[in-house]
């Protein structure tokens, strides 16, 4: 069993791409993968209400086409206090399971407490964009992704929360973001990314321990299954990481 | 029979690899079903002068020649490569791979066209590394530059007899591989470290422009974890025959096994 924590559909041509999500699903058919959670964010620029909702209903789209496969986060950018918070209502009546950000706000931007209050009041998971960047690129293009320090910060703020930094392999030195969320327990992180540093699931568990992490791929899915496969862990904790404590995750919410 | 283009031995300076002494290697390889592997020193990349490395190099992989073959690095810079490359050969390398970000100097500099021919001339093959580790997760001293896909057409275009291989690469044309008119008398490769065969399905598109001959099976371990590559070849919609080939007979063949 594995629960691919951190997944995406895509819009082209201003509908939801059917041959990508025709990909994904093949790509979990063949790497055994029970469930993919999707989110479909805006990428560039800061997302008005609109435009988050269509994308939103790309993502339903797809939940309706594959109810078992697919499941959903809620992508909002919370500057749009009022529609984000209607938005998450809305997603979470049809059947999603959390809220996505990207790196519109830091994570701990005080912009963002009534989207984190909600999640609590729900029960359910903010996956946010994430990483440290050590290259001129990603600081000029992504000014405000949030690291590890920024989501120790909201942890300490807000120790209810559910908060999953994402793509431990996608978003720079992981390290630096480990060691930053280390005592915050309420701080999950996903496994996914494309970078497949041997030993770097052995030293996320060492710090966070197994009940912290949580499989995923993020359109790296031989790389995401690969890497929990090649860790030196116990059978144990590698079942945890597929899929216990995703599973733990889903089963806290508020129904 | 699997070889893995793409293996290493020694430390590297920004975080610590495991597995990365012979022993450790050859275990990770049992562990992985990895019956031989392509090595060259990553101390190569950093040390002053490469040779010291080669030297280890040698040193580590005697005794282990059976599943071990030796890549020397050099720097066309620096001064009597020409000697260099002589006693790497009597030291029994097989080819070279080169870092020309990290030594300073761009792949068509006269000196690296002369290093890259003596070694054509050999009979080596000459493997390019696009990266060493995602320039995101760089440490400060490190550089932030990847080997650009106009870089190595450039290369390829210069040197029709050379036989490449390019590791850790992703988002090189397919007509790079072909050469310019079919010109080329000797094959261009990329290992499978950084492509899909799924989703982007990045293996199977280059199978289908350029042919099954451009892949060749490579890990990046101890870098990276075997288990990515090994799970590429699982799910690759591909013939077992195309598999062997991707697994071993094109790199077999390159290196003359």
């Amino acid at each position: 069993m594995r629960i691919d924590a951190h997944a995406h559909v895509w819009p082209r041509e201003g509908k939801l791409n059917s041959d990508l999500l025709e990909r994904l699903v093949d790509a979990c058919d063949r790497l055994e993968i029970a469930e993919a959670w999707c989110s479909c964010p805006v990428t560039a620029g800061m997302g008005d209400p609109e435009t988050v909702r269509r994308y939103n209903d790309f993502v339903l789209e797809a939940m309706r086409r594959y109810p078992e496969r697919i499941r959903g986060y809620c992508f909002v950018v919370a500057g749009y206090c009022r529609q984000a918070l209607e938005e998450i209502d809305r997603c979470l009546n049809r059947g999603m399971l959390g809220i996505k950000l990207y790196h519109q706000y830091l994570i701990n931007d005080p912009a963002l407490f009534p989207v984190v209050e909600k999640a609590i009041e729900a029960r359910i998971p903010i996956l946010c964009h994430a990483g440290h960047g050590t290259d001129q690129e990603t600081r000029r293009t992504q000014p405000k992704i949030s690291d590890g320090v920024h989501f120790a910060d909201l942890a300490r703020r807000y120790p209810e929360a559910m908060l999953i930094m994402a793509h431990l392999g996608g978003g720079g030195d992981y390290e630096w973001s480990l060691q930053a969320i280390t005592d915050t327990p309420n701080v999950y992180a996903d496994t996914s990314g494309s970078v497949i540093d041997e030993g770097m699931v052995e030293y996320a568990l060492r710090l966070l321990g197994a009940k912290r992490l949580l499989f995923a791929c993020d359109e790296t899915e031989e790389g995401g299954v690969g890497k929990v496969l090649g860790a030196e862990i116990s059978e144990t904790e590698r079942q945890a990481i597929f899929w216990r404590n995703a599973a733990a995750i889903r089963a806290r919410r508020v129904r | 029979m699997i070889i893995d283009a793409n293996a290493w031995l020694g430390h590297w300076p920004f975080r610590p690899l495991r597995h990365n002494d012979v022993p450790g290697l050859l275990g990770l390889m049992d562990r992985a079903g990895i019956d031989m592997a392509v090595v060259a020193s990553v101390h190569g990349v950093l040390y002053r002068n490469a040779q010291r490395a080669n030297e280890e190099l040698a040193e580590q992989v005697a005794g282990h020649r059976d599943r071990l073959i030796p890549f020397a690095t050099l720097n066309p810079n620096y001064p009597g490569w020409q000697r260099d490359l002589r006693l790497c050969r009597e030291m029994g390398i097989r080819g070279l791979r080169l870092y020309p970000i990290y030594h300073g100097y761009d792949l068509t500099d006269a000196p690296a066209l002369e290093l890259i021919n003596a070694a054509t001339e050999m009979g080596w093959p000459v493997q390019l590394p696009q990266r060493i580790e995602d320039v995101r997760q760089r440490h400060w001293l490190d550089t932030e530059r990847n080997l650009t896909a106009e870089e190595a057409g450039a290369v390829v275009a210069a040197l029709p007899r050379t036989s490449f291989i390019f590791l850790n690469a992703l988002g090189l044309p397919p007509g790079l591989f072909l050469g310019a008119g079919g010109s080329r008398s000797q094959p261009i490769v990329t290992d499978i470290s950084r492509v899909s065969a799924v989703l982007r399905d990045d293996m199977r598109a280059l199978i289908a422009s350029v042919g099954v001959g451009a892949l060749v099976f490579g890990t990046g371990m101890p870098f990276n974890y075997p288990e990515p590559a090994l799970l590429k070849m699982r799910v690759l919609r591909a013939s077992e025959e195309d598999k062997q080939r991707i697994y071993s007979d094109n790199l077999r063949a390159i290196l003359g096994l």
